[in-house]
Formats: structure tokens, sequence, C-alpha cells
């Protein structure tokens, strides 16, 4: 692998990573918010909602510590693109109904109000970092 | 690499994926079990939990569904509306309270010498996208009411449902 590649690889892994850990560590800090801002999607019955809130963190923390890690690079960034296109289902669904939510995706209850169209913008954009990761540790695994 | 070591490759990959999310769901489960039991049972949301050291506190107001709503419309049950007081004149549930969020330091204090702590209260704002309801319960449990839970509906999906609504509608 030549050496922009190698940067490349290990930018994306450490950006995803730290990404993720941010995520999961606010959102298992504060779970009931979290709660609160998965109910907002209407999606789910109120009790999964906080069923959601509590196991969803460590999912996310776990595979951005493993990113951060270096280690199973590859399982960990399948993990971060199946949750991340659920995710992008999930606002794309918020923007078809008209909802005007914040999409509660780093501080869950917080002041700040994120778009679903600028988190699904958002989303893109690390499902593009998973892709460079992936392509970069398959490289480095062939 | 063969097409055969590639497909391998993923299926250990997902495998590997699968084993994360299992084990990361495992110490969520066992870091939230407390949590998850009380909303699963669906029984004392709002009991306060006390640490070992007996220091902090959990308030989790509990949840109620449009139609108990309806059901407890004409029981002891209070309803609490958190909206600001314009939006109370426009419309409100019938025979709901007033108790605009950021006004609550006199509103709960008008609220404890009318209405009993023993009152089981329903808290409501703007819906789903409205936070107001669940800090004014966890205020008015914090204050001491027993039963406090919340609409999370609220107005909107009061009034969408087409069920009677008080106050000047447009």
């Amino acid at each position: 692998m030549t050496c922009w590649r190698t940067m490349l690889y290990h930018g994306s892994r450490c950006l995803l990573g730290a990404i993720f850990c941010y995520a999961g560590l606010v959102k298992a800090l504060d779970v009931v918010a979290f709660a609160g801002s998965v109910a907002n999607y209407q999606v789910l019955p109120y009790q999964l909602n906080f069923l959601v809130a509590a196991l969803l963190p460590y999912v996310e923390l776990a595979a951005g510590v493993l990113l951060l890690l270096g280690r199973q690079v590859r399982p960990a960034v399948l993990l971060i693109a199946g949750m991340n296109a659920v995710f992008m289902v999930a606002l794309l669904s918020v923007i078809l109904r008209g909802l005007d939510i914040d999409c509660g995706c780093f501080r869950p209850g917080g002041e700040g109000h994120t778009s679903a169209q600028m988190a699904l913008l958002r989303d893109a954009g690390i499902m593009l970092l998973a892709l460079v990761t992936w392509l970069g540790a398959g490289r480095r695994n062939g | 690499m063969s097409k055969e070591f590639k497909g391998r490759a993923l299926w250990q990959d997902l495998q590997g994926a699968l084993l994360i999310a299992l084990l990361a769901v495992v110490v969520g489960l066992a870091v939230n079990s407390q949590l998850l039991w009380r909303v699963l049972s669906g029984q004392t949301l709002n009991s306060v939990t006390t640490s070992v050291d007996g220091s902090t506190e959990t308030i989790l107001p509990l949840p109620v569904e449009l139609a108990e709503v309806r059901e407890l419309q004409d029981s002891t049950t209070v309803l609490i509306d958190a909206r600001s007081q314009t939006a109370f004149a426009e419309g409100h549930l019938p025979a709901a309270r007033s108790l605009p969020r950021g006004e609550e330091v006199a509103g709960v204090g008008a609220l404890q010498a009318e209405v009993p702590l023993s009152t089981p209260l329903i808290v409501y704002c703007s819906g789903y996208d409205c936070s107001d309801s669940f800090a004014l319960a966890e205020i008015l449990i914090t204050a001491g009411y027993q039963q406090v839970r919340i609409f999370e509906g609220g107005f909107p999906e009061w009034r969408d449902a087409g069920l009677p609504v008080e106050g000047a509608q447009p």
C-alpha cells in the first residue's frame, strides 16, 4: 500500500472510531434523554425506545474503540456501516413524514438542533469514511 | 485473492461484527438492567432509586398513551398542560390545568396547595418533539407527587384524534 493510501486508511479509521466513541459515550451517559430522542422518530413503541437507547450506545462505543485500537477493523466497519444504514433509513422516513425533530445523533436532549436533512448528509459522509476504511483494511489484509 | 476466499473472509467479518454487537448488547443490558426492568415491566418508572452511597437519585416519569388518557379523563387524575399560557388559551385538553414550563416555581406551589401529592398527574405539551412535559414531570416528582405520567403525543395527538378540546379554537 502506498504512503498516501496508508495515511488515508489510518486517518479515516481513527476519525470514524473517534466519531462513534464520542456518539456512544454521550448517549450512554444519558440513556433517558437518548430514549426521548429515539421516541421523537415515532417508529417504535415507547418501551422499545428505552431498549434501543440502552443498547445502541454500547454497540457504537465498542465499534469505535476497536477502530481506534486498530483491532477487528473490518468487522467493526461492517457494524458501523450497518448501523449507519439503519440511521439513514430512519432519517429518510422522518423527512418523508415531514417531522421537524432533532436527529439526536450526538447530544440527546441537548440545546442544538440538527435537522434530518443535515444528519442524512453527515451519515452519507460517515458511510464514505466507512467505505474508505473498509477498502484500506482489505488491502492491508490482502 | 479468489472469490471463494473473499466470500469466506466476508463471512468471517460478518461473524466478527455480530460477536462485537452481541458483547456490546450484553454490556448495555448489564449496565442498564435496572432502568430496563422498570421501563419494560411498566411498573414503577417514577420511583426514586438511591445508589449504594445514598447520594444519587434517578427520576423517571411513567409514559401514558392516548387511549389511557381518555379513560383516565373522568377519574381523579389531573391533567397538566406544560405549554405556554397563550397556547393553553388557544386550546387544551378538557379540565387541564396550565402550568407552563418556566413558571413552575410559582405554579408547583399553587398546585401543591390545591392538589394532594397522592393525586395522579398526567403532564403533556406539544407532542413528541417537545421535552417540556418530561422536564416538568421530573420537577413534579421532585416536589413530592408520587404518580406523575407523561402523555408524549400531547395536545397535537389529542386534537388530531378528533377529541373534544377546551379553549378558543380557530
